[in-house]
């Protein structure tokens, strides 16, 4: 991806995030008191919100001390506010050969590639706005929020060392953490299920979009056409391209429910994207599930 | 050649190749088309899937049936086939082509050679040899002769150079040319006739006949050639006589006078009735058009006989008018002596009055005296020299010539005069006789009711019935002249009022004016009077009507022989003589009617020219060839998916382009330099000349671009960058100041060029020369231009190829030296050279000299580079010479820009002491 491209991807998202609303990931164990950008833990701890008056006791700093509350009465109170806390979102994107594919040029249409990292970017965009902490899973080692994260992101994401795996390695994730992957997810679906398995064995709540070109899905050649693959699994020399359609699409549609499978038995949300639709239906259905607003546990949805 | 309904193929047998089809058509179908290729991420679904089906790919059969009939187009082409093909030529021998090749001829000249190149076309198919005869005399002349056995090819290029003749053909000796022409085999005779028959025709036609099988070819009568004979003057203009081939219907044809460059002055119809072969054309030509008009044609027509050269004979001829009595006429105009001359001749003439003196001031044809007794001897001498050269004098009698005429009249008169009819008289006013023969009034009508009361009279002499043009019934003569020298000095022996006779009151008088009028100038109806000269061509009509310069066969005419000359290759029509009296030939001067060629009497077959639509069919199907071959390359891309939307797009105008001729290359080429136009227009730029050596060329281009940003930084002068200029090709006359290094290689200029050059510094354009080397020579060398290194000499001689202004050194106090700075040299990288300008650069160009010589090389000396850091360390003086160096090159620009304002700055001192008393 040349500079060029990461900005005018920067630009996009920001774009598409401008739409929506900032975005607070639901956290399950927090009621729905949600104040902008952090989620009260109604402990009492470091954070802005009032939470309770005590009385003084040896060893409270004397500046924390109610004066206006203690002067009402005989006693002496301390004022103390409510825990407060970000979550913490790790994503990844597949940065594989077989993401850079488009089919049809010229058309509203792009790279997989660029809808994922398009797509990554708003989501963390929103985030961060909502003052939730982001990092780029096998990237960072913290989750970080404001705005320079973002920057951040982007900059990772046009490093070409980034992510040239189809999948993300298994690896530590921070309590609690929510994973976001982005991906064809074309791998095998026993590759795949291992890996969710070990995310979810963390505790790890997780967000897996599929990103398909409209080629994949629809297999629209036809006549006698010569397949390669994109990452040297080699050729495949085919009569009649149009005698396999379907046949192939129930092929795609058996390794999608395979997915779907993998998502529901972890607990995780699931979706599927084509890049001939449009970015921001992608994305509001992302914010849906991720704040939480869907009922139950997140089921596949179609973007 | 076989021959196939409309269709006849020329080489048949390669018919043969059709036979290679059915292997080409197997050899596609089992080579398969290349399949598509495709780059396609879920590829390890579609391993899975494979194995399913597998079917033996094959050309598409359309595709197939494509390329089949490419292939069959292009061996159908190889057989040359012809769409209506001609009927072959009878016979087996020779083939004879007469061709008429006179004026007549030259209406559809196109249409004859190609039924000539079709009849050796056809005559090329069979390898018959062809002869050519040719029947109009040779323009280089010489005999009519036939051209002798020719193979086609080599009678086609003598087709193609046969041009017709501006002057009729001679049937009777083509004929003669045929009879020495023998033959082993009966030949088959072609005779392309122009349709228009002539005397030796019917010797011509036993000819051919006697040689083999006729043909002959000639066009409807409505197509055939027409004629226009020279006009007549009339009242308003002209009348002019057209004449056709035989009698047809109804026709109008438009007849139209020419001045110069070929504009119309004015036209006429000429209607011809049914059966009639002649109809008449009246021209309006009022006033002075007439004698503007040089020649009349039939619209449409191109050929020699349709156009008429206009000489002297058709304009209105200047006549002088002289009375007596001048006092009289005033009061009482009906008893002027000139009253009733000025109605006859208006028409005709145009009129001058005034005294004898006056009227001889300027050319004149005809000077009428009426009643005028006694003219003074420089008079008469004066009046003598001008008859002698030609012209014309009319005298009246009356009262004062009757008392004592001088002795400018043709025959000597007796004392007095004698009266008829009066009261005291027996006899009776006498009517007129008819005209002798040898007067030009001869064959006009005489009224009876003409009556004559008074005259003068003759004595009798030998010769006076010689020199009577008109006599009373009884025989006294009325009108009588006499030549003098080219000149005539005509006497009318009555009044040119109705006191005398009642003459000028009748028709004849107008129509007897007319007559001497016509006669005038030297263009006598009788021979005797005329000089015999010699006139030599001077420009001449070739067969299509089209005047250019004197054939090379034309021959001197003599001035008698030239009104019933008949054109031909000595003398082919034209005009002849000198550029100030020049008399026209005509080709139509001596016909009198046109009859077409009608029958023959001996027996041919008689066809027209148009029936010849054969058609070759090669091109055509190559074409279609060619085109499916594109189509065949469109498909296999589509098959291969090679063929994306873009190209899609992009494939349809690239084929349209290959086919159809553009025109956007040049609209291209157009828009370039307009936008260096545009570039070089709208804002003002410093322009360096392009010298070919790089380096140079960044240095100039480096140097004015420090020279626009000082002049940005110091004065209200804001240039663009600096634009480079190919003297060859680009405009100049866009910059006001061009920058020009000359180096040793500097390549020769072409003449556009220099002229463009020239023409820039006329026009107020200044070029610097930099010779830039200055600092090569030795002082004493330097002081004469042109002396120092190789590239003074090449500036020597680029300069010495330009027009230029003679130039000297700057002279002190000149403009240059203080258009914005006060300085005293010019340095430059160098310094000392010296400079030149314009030696008077006065007025014109708002005193700007157009060109300022110098060698100090000071582009170096200006130039920058892109931070505005010298690049050339000037020598000898560092930085305060570059100072200066950029003073000059700001006074310079200043000084092309501004002009001499400054040089009124002199005047200052004193103004100012002026204003202060």
């Amino acid at each position: 991806m040349t500079p060029v491209a990461a900005n005018r991807i920067g630009a996009r998202a920001e774009q598409l995030a401008a739409a929506l609303p900032a975005l607070l990931v639901a956290a399950d164990r927090v009621a729905a008191t949600v104040v902008q950008g952090v989620h009260g833990r109604r402990r009492v701890g470091s954070g802005e919100t009032f939470w309770q008056y005590r009385r003084y006791q040896g060893g409270d700093s004397a500046t924390a001390i109610d004066w206006r509350q203690s002067a009402k009465s005989q006693k002496t109170f301390v004022r103390e506010n409510e825990w407060e806390a970000a979550q913490s979102v790790w994503m990844w994107r597949d940065g594989s050969a077989s993401m850079d594919y488009q089919s049809k040029t010229g058309t509203a249409s792009e790279r997989k590639q660029d809808r994922a990292d398009l797509l990554l970017l708003a989501l963390a965009s929103l985030l961060l706005r909502g003052g939730e902490h982001v990092g780029l899973y096998g990237q960072d080692s913290i989750a970080t929020g404001g705005r320079a994260t973002l920057n951040r992101l982007g900059a990772h994401l046009l490093d070409p060392r980034t992510g040239e795996a189809g999948l993300p390695a298994p690896g530590r994730l921070p309590r609690l953490a929510q994973l976001v992957l982005f991906s064809d997810f074309l791998a095998p679906l026993e590759e795949i299920e291992a890996l969710v398995k070990g995310f979810a064995n963390q505790g790890a709540r997780g967000h897996m979009v599929q990103i398909l070109d409209g080629a994949e899905e629809d297999l629209p050649f036809h006549g006698r056409t010569e397949f390669e693959g994109t990452e040297g699994e080699g050729k495949v020399l085919i009569g009649r391209v149009e005698s396999l359609r379907d046949d192939y699409r129930r092929r795609m549609a058996v390794q999608r429910e395979g997915l779907n499978d993998i998502a529901r038995r972890a607990g995780w949300g699931f979706a599927v994207h084509r890049t001939d639709r449009s970015p921001q239906t992608a994305l509001l259905a992302l914010f849906s599930a991720l704040s939480g607003q869907l009922d139950g546990p997140a089921g596949q949805t179609k973007l | 050649m076989l021959s196939l309904g409309p269709i006849a193929l020329t080489a048949p047998w390669m018919l043969l190749g059709l036979a290679a089809l059915p292997l080409i058509w197997w050899l596609l179908r089992i080579t398969p088309p290349a399949p598509r290729r495709v780059r396609f991420p879920p590829i390890r679904i579609l391993f899975d899937l494979r194995g399913e089906e597998e079917t033996p790919a094959a050309t598409p059969l359309w595709l197939a049936l494509l390329r089949l009939l490419l292939a069959a187009l292009v061996v159908l082409a190889l057989a040359h086939p012809l769409l209506h093909p001609g009927a072959d030529l009878s016979g087996k021998g020779p083939v004879v082509l007469v061709i008429d090749d006179g004026w007549a001829a030259a209406p559809n000249w196109l249409l004859r050679q190609q039924a000539a190149l079709s009849l050796v076309e056809r005559a090329k198919r069979r390898q018959r040899p062809v002869l050519i005869l040719s029947t109009a005399p040779p323009a280089e002349g010489g005999a009519i002769q036939a051209s002798g056995l020719l193979q086609a090819a080599e009678a086609e290029p003598l087709l193609r150079a046969l041009q017709p003749k501006p002057w009729s053909p001679d049937r009777a000796a083509a004929a003669a040319a045929t009879e020495v022409l023998t033959f082993t085999e009966q030949p088959t005779v072609y005779w392309l006739s122009d349709g228009i028959d002539s005397p030796g025709r019917k010797t011509l036609a036993g000819a051919l006949a006697a040689l083999g099988p006729l043909h002959l070819l000639q066009q409807d009568a409505g197509q055939r050639a027409m004629a226009l004979l020279p006009p007549v003057l009339s009242g308003d203009g002209l009348q002019a006589t057209v004449l056709r081939a035989g009698k047809q219907n109804l026709g109008t044809v438009t007849v139209r006078a020419l001045g110069e460059k070929g504009r119309v002055l004015g036209q006429g119809q000429a209607r011809f009735g049914i059966d009639q072969d002649r109809a008449v054309a009246d021209i309006a030509l009022p006033g002075d058009l007439r004698n503007r008009a040089l020649r009349l044609e039939l619209a449409g027509a191109g050929s020699a006989a349709a156009s008429v050269l206009l000489d002297e004979r058709w304009r209105r001829r200047p006549v002088g008018l002289v009375s007596g009595a001048m006092m009289e006429e005033r009061a009482q105009p009906l008893l002027s002596n000139l009253y009733y001359l000025e109605r006859a001749l208006q028409p005709y003439a145009e009129l001058r009055r005034g005294g004898i003196e006056a009227l001889l001031q300027r050319p004149l044809a005809v000077l009428v005296l009426a009643d005028i007794g006694q003219i003074t001897k420089a008079r008469q001498q004066r009046l003598g020299q001008w008859l002698k050269d030609g012209g014309m004098l009319v005298r009246f009698a009356g009262p004062h010539l009757a008392q004592g005429p001088d002795p400018l009249i043709p025959t000597a008169l007796r004392q007095g005069g004698r009266a008829l009819g009066g009261s005291l008289s027996w006899s009776k006013p006498a009517g007129l006789a008819a005209f002798p023969k040898h007067s030009p009034f001869h064959g006009l009508a005489v009224p009876a009711d003409v009556l004559v009361k008074r005259q003068v009279l003759a004595q009798p002499s030998q010769d006076l019935s010689q020199r009577t043009w008109a006599s009373l019934a009884d025989g006294t003569p009325i009108v009588t002249a006499v030549p003098k020298g080219q000149g005539w000095l005509v006497l009318f022996h009555v009044t040119a009022n109705a006191s005398w006779s009642n003459l000028p009151l009748s028709g004849l008088f107008v129509n007897m004016m007319r007559r001497l009028t016509a006669m005038s100038r030297g263009v006598a109806a009788a021979g005797e009077a005329v000089v015999q000269r010699q006139l030599p061509p001077l420009a001449n009509l070739d067969a299509f009507g089209r005047l250019g310069p004197p054939a090379p066969g034309a021959e001197a005419i003599n001035a008698r022989d030239i009104d019933k000359l008949e054109a031909g290759p000595k003398n082919p029509p034209g005009y002849y003589g000198r550029e100030d009296d020049r008399r026209a030939l005509n080709l139509s001067q001596t016909r009198q009617t046109l009859r077409p060629i009608t029958e023959l009497s001996v027996p041919a077959q008689m066809t027209g020219y148009l029936q010849d639509r054969e058609e070759d069919l090669k091109p055509w199907l190559l074409l279609a060839a060619f085109l499916l071959a594109l189509a065949d390359l469109v498909a296999v891309l589509a098959l291969r998916g090679l063929l994306r939307p873009g190209v899609r797009v992009a494939v349809l105008p690239l084929a349209a382009m290959l086919l159809l001729p553009d025109s956007n290359l040049s609209a291209q080429q157009y828009s370039s330099a307009e936008q260096f136009a545009m570039a070089a227009a709208l804002d003002t730029r410093l322009a360096y000349v392009l010298t070919g050596d790089g380096q140079v060329d960044e240095m100039s281009r480096a140097g004015l671009t420090g020279l626009s940003d000082i002049l940005r930084l110091r004065t209200s002068i804001e240039p663009e960058a600096p634009m480079a200029v190919n003297v060859e090709r680009d405009p100049l006359v866009l910059f006001p100041i061009l920058y020009w290094p000359v180096v040793p290689t500097q390549p020769a200029l072409s003449d556009s060029a220099i002229a463009r050059i020239s023409q820039y510094m006329r026009t107020g354009g200044t070029i610097v020369f930099d010779s830039r080397d200055a600092g090569n020579n030795m002082p004493l060398l330097r002081r004469r231009l042109g002396a120092g290194g190789s590239a003074s000499e090449r500036l020597r001689y680029l300069l010495s190829r330009l027009d230029l202004p003679p130039v000297a050194p700057v002279p002190p106090g000149h403009v240059l030296t203080r258009s914005f700075y006060l300085l005293q040299d010019f340095p430059g990288r160098y310094v000392g050279g010296q400079v030149w300008v314009e030696r008077r650069s006065g007025g014109l160009n708002d005193g700007v000299s157009a060109l300022i010589i110098g060698g100090n090389d000071w582009a170096a000396a200006w130039a920058m580079d892109a931070r505005h850091r010298p690049l050339v360390l000037p020598t000898p003086g560092g930085a305060r010479q570059r100072e200066m160096a950029y003073r000059f090159g700001v006074n310079l620009v200043m000084y092309a820009l501004t002009g001499n304002y400054k040089s009124d700055q002199v005047h200052i001192p004193t103004i100012l002491e002026r204003l202060g008393q």
